[in-house]
């Protein structure tokens, strides 16, 4: 069997399950004494093996079953972890995603364990013995040579998988072994109950169960049970488990998900170009029918745009991903780095079912990255100052996800020492970033100085990260997905980074501005109203055109102006006012052309090109116009 | 292209059922045996996509064919045809490698089901 066409398969599930043991160890490190996580990483270890071992990965597998055989120890001795015992662990599971991902590309030559092999036996041998695991690893003086593989198959693992045949069905017995041979090839197959024997006897009522192992998931093994025909029904368990003291469910274990299918991301991209097309094919409909005033054209084009309207909600509801699937990997992050810097943190993640496009998500874990070590390192104090300043030793630091209406803010935030703004505000004077004579920075100001490349004001650029830096990856890649990013810091009390990101990048609703010639299209996620310039009164603030809007001033763009365009404005134009989070700017357009959806295509902007564009889109009539990037407005 | 079959059944009746269910399908059928030494043989010759085998045959059984056709091709799809109360039979033929059964009275549905059975 050509096992090459599984690959992906297994790296993507062993991802998963890997992932999961970083949470459960995490969990077991809060509360060492609840050995509920131990029953999971067991499982979610085993079922590593048994794929591994499926795809003929034997160093894979051979970690796997020394891991295994540690936790089902330490889950027979039901002793609460220790910190040494963590750390292995912790080892191991990093191993085991290195050994699983070389393995998939072929390398598994270059894999070498042998060290947390030896240990993870030392513990095994130690705890078997009674002892605590560091003594273990403390009295190992000479490496072991990692030992031949062993794969295993427990007589009583697997599934269980129960069937029942259909009562019209005829020779039931044949029936049931044509079942356990199909069954057979995808899995070993035991505990055939009632015994194959009986299935020769005329009394053999078309009931009978068995147990398969193997990494075949459940709908796999239900699919070919069904294959062999005749079954009325039948149902495929969980693995067998084994009794095991204080052992919980793991709370979202990989066979409770239901009826989904794993589809290639670039399938979804396809799908949603040409959906894309046909969304902008649908706009010239419209405005076809719109010229021909014939009420037979008018249905097709109102039932052509329901119809692709449906679709294209479909298809961007596909491509939407919770969130988790990205923050899951940062509660270990922050906990290793706090350990590192010898800080003392609690980490919550918030909002973790809110759901992005898959292709913002994607793009997201770099900023959070940089933000997240941020506030390790520079963010939050070591628990000696923060006792000296009588906060709480353990300093916190939340990551989560709000949904707003039609975008979606994560944000950062730490209670830590907050940002030095006269320190920023001198080195910013010094570099000419803002006015000699300033006397404090905005947080706009504040964000616009940390943003910019290179700025760093730590006093020592640790290996962590030197403050700055990251924010400036921060702020250009949230800006190139059409989103915002903005600053709270208060000294003393805390820094808040909050990202507002449009939901999706695909497929957007827009009003369509002119200017002169051309047309811009300008995403509504950010559009809070439009008044009308030349009507409403216009002021100076700080030296900028500005109109007060309920009591609160609103610096005003005029595109025109922006963009170079010759000629005259007319005398009354519209302004978009455009908001994002606390701030706010009025755009000045020559004139409004509507609303529609647009299809955003990526952009490469030629050099030299005003930092105000973050794509472009086919019109209805087949001639392109800009994206405006409210960001780069703001 | 269609697929071919060997129809092997003592009885003419069953031979000329089967094969108008299979070609009413759109399946070929490209040679028919009356025992199971001449289905080995013609599953020899023929290299069919699909045997429907009889149980009970003279000279050689549909058992022992079923076990000389696949020792020499392991991939060999092979249908029984069997009739009610042959339980024990059906169950050793299908150890020997038969890939599914029919029972008779033959319904054309089920016999088709079956054949899709197989050659899915």
């Amino acid at each position: 069997m050509d096992l090459s066409q599984y690959a992906e398969l297994f790296l993507a599930e062993s991802r998963e399950h890997l992932s999961a043991c970083n949470q459960l160890l995490l969990e077991w490190e809060r509360s060492p004494a609840n050995l509920a996580p131990v029953g999971g990483l067991f499982r979610a270890v085993h079922t590593v093996k048994g794929m591994a071992a499926t795809m003929g990965y034997a160093r894979v597998t051979d970690l796997a079953h020394r891991a295994e055989n540690l936790l089902d120890l330490v889950r027979r001795g039901g002793r609460p972890a220790t910190d040494d015992l963590l750390q292995l662990l912790f080892r191991a599971r990093d191993a085991l995603e290195h050994a699983v991902e070389l393995s998939v590309v072929a390398r598994e030559d270059e894999i070498d364990v042998a060290e947390v092999v030896a240990d993870l036996e030392g513990a095994a041998a130690h705890l078997g013995r009674g002892g605590e695991v560091g003594a273990a690893i403390g009295t190992r003086t000479t490496p072991v040579p990692a030992p031949a593989p062993v794969v295993e198959t427990p007589a009583a693992a697997g599934r269980l998988v129960q069937v029942t045949l259909r009562a019209e069905a005829p020779l039931k017995g044949g029936r049931a072994l044509l079942v356990i041979k199909k069954a057979q090839a995808v899995g070993p197959v035991h505990a055939v109950t009632p015994p194959e024997s009986a299935f020769e006897a005329d009394e053999f009522d078309g009931r009978f169960s068995f147990r398969i192992g193997g990494a075949a998931g459940v709908a796999e093994i239900e699919r070919v049970v069904r294959a062999a025909g005749e079954v009325e029904h039948v149902t495929v368990g969980g693995e067998e488990r084994r009794p095991a003291p204080g052992a919980g469910a793991l709370p979202a274990a990989p066979e409770t998900k239901s009826r989904h299918i794993r589809v290639d991301l670039g399938r979804l991209d396809g799908l949603m170009d040409l959906i894309g097309e046909l969304v902008t094919v649908r706009g010239r409909l419209n405005e076809l029918a719109a010229y021909a005033r014939d009420p037979a054209i008018d249905d097709v084009a109102i039932q052509v745009s329901r119809l692709s309207r449906e679709l294209q909600a479909e298809i961007i509801q596909a491509r939407m991903t919770p969130v988790w699937q990205v923050f899951d990997r940062f509660p270990r992050l922050v906990r290793d780095l706090a350990r590192e810097l010898g800080k003392q943190v609690a980490f919550r993640v918030e909002g973790k079912e809110i759901e992005l496009d898959r292709a913002i998500l994607d793009e997201l874990g770099d900023p959070l990255l940089h933000l997240l070590r941020n506030a390790v390192d520079h963010g939050v104090e070591s628990q000696a100052e923060r006792r000296r300043r009588g906060k709480k030793p353990e300093a916190e630091i939340v990551l989560a996800a709000v949904r707003e209406r039609a975008s979606v803010a994560i944000s950062v935030s730490d209670d830590g020492r907050g940002i030095d703004r006269k320190s920023i505000l001198e080195r910013a004077k010094r570099d000419g970033v803002v006015d000699p004579h300033a006397e404090a920075l905005t947080d706009d100001q504040l964000l616009r100085v940390l943003a910019r490349p290179g700025f760093s004001t730590a006093e020592a650029v640790t290996s962590v990260s030197g403050r700055g830096v990251g924010i400036d990856v921060a702020v250009t890649r949230i800006r190139a997905l059409g989103g915002s990013i903005e600053i709270r810091s208060v000294e003393g009390k805390g820094t808040t980074f909050v990202m507002r990101l449009p939901v999706t990048l695909a497929i957007v609703r827009a009003l369509i501005a002119g200017v002169g010639a051309e047309r811009y299209a300008l995403p509504l996620t950010y559009v809070s109203e439009t008044v009308e310039f030349g009507v409403q009164a216009t002021t100076t603030v700080e030296g900028r055109e500005a109109i007060v809007l309920r009591d609160r001033v609103v610096p005003l763009v005029h595109l025109r102006r922006l963009l170079g365009v010759s000629g005259d404005a007319p005398t009354r134009c519209p302004i978009i006012v455009l908001e994002m989070g606390e701030r706010r700017s009025g755009i000045v357009v020559d004139g409004m052309l509507g609303q529609q959806e647009i299809v955003v295509k990526g952009f490469d902007a030629p050099q030299g090109t005003l930092p105000v564009f973050s794509g472009a889109t086919i019109m209805g009539d087949g001639v392109p116009a800009l994206i405006l990037d409210a960001g780069g407005l703001l | 292209m269609s697929h071919t079959v060997l129809v092997c059944d003592d009885a003419i009746f069953m031979r000329t059922m089967i094969s108008d269910i299979l070609a009413q399908a759109g399946f070929e059928v490209v040679g028919e045996a009356e025992t199971g030494s001449q289905a080995v043989e013609k599953y020899r010759q023929l290299k069919p996509d699909l045997v429907t085998m009889d149980i009970v045959m003279p000279d050689m059984g549909g058992i022992d064919a079923v076990r000389e056709i696949v020792k020499h091709d392991p991939d060999a799809k092979i249908l029984m045809c069997s009739a009610m109360g042959q339980q024990a039979l059906v169950v050793e033929a299908i150890q020997a490698g038969a890939k599914d059964f029919v029972v008779k009275p033959f319904q054309p549905s089920r016999v088709l089901e079956a054949v899709q059975r197989v050659l899915g």
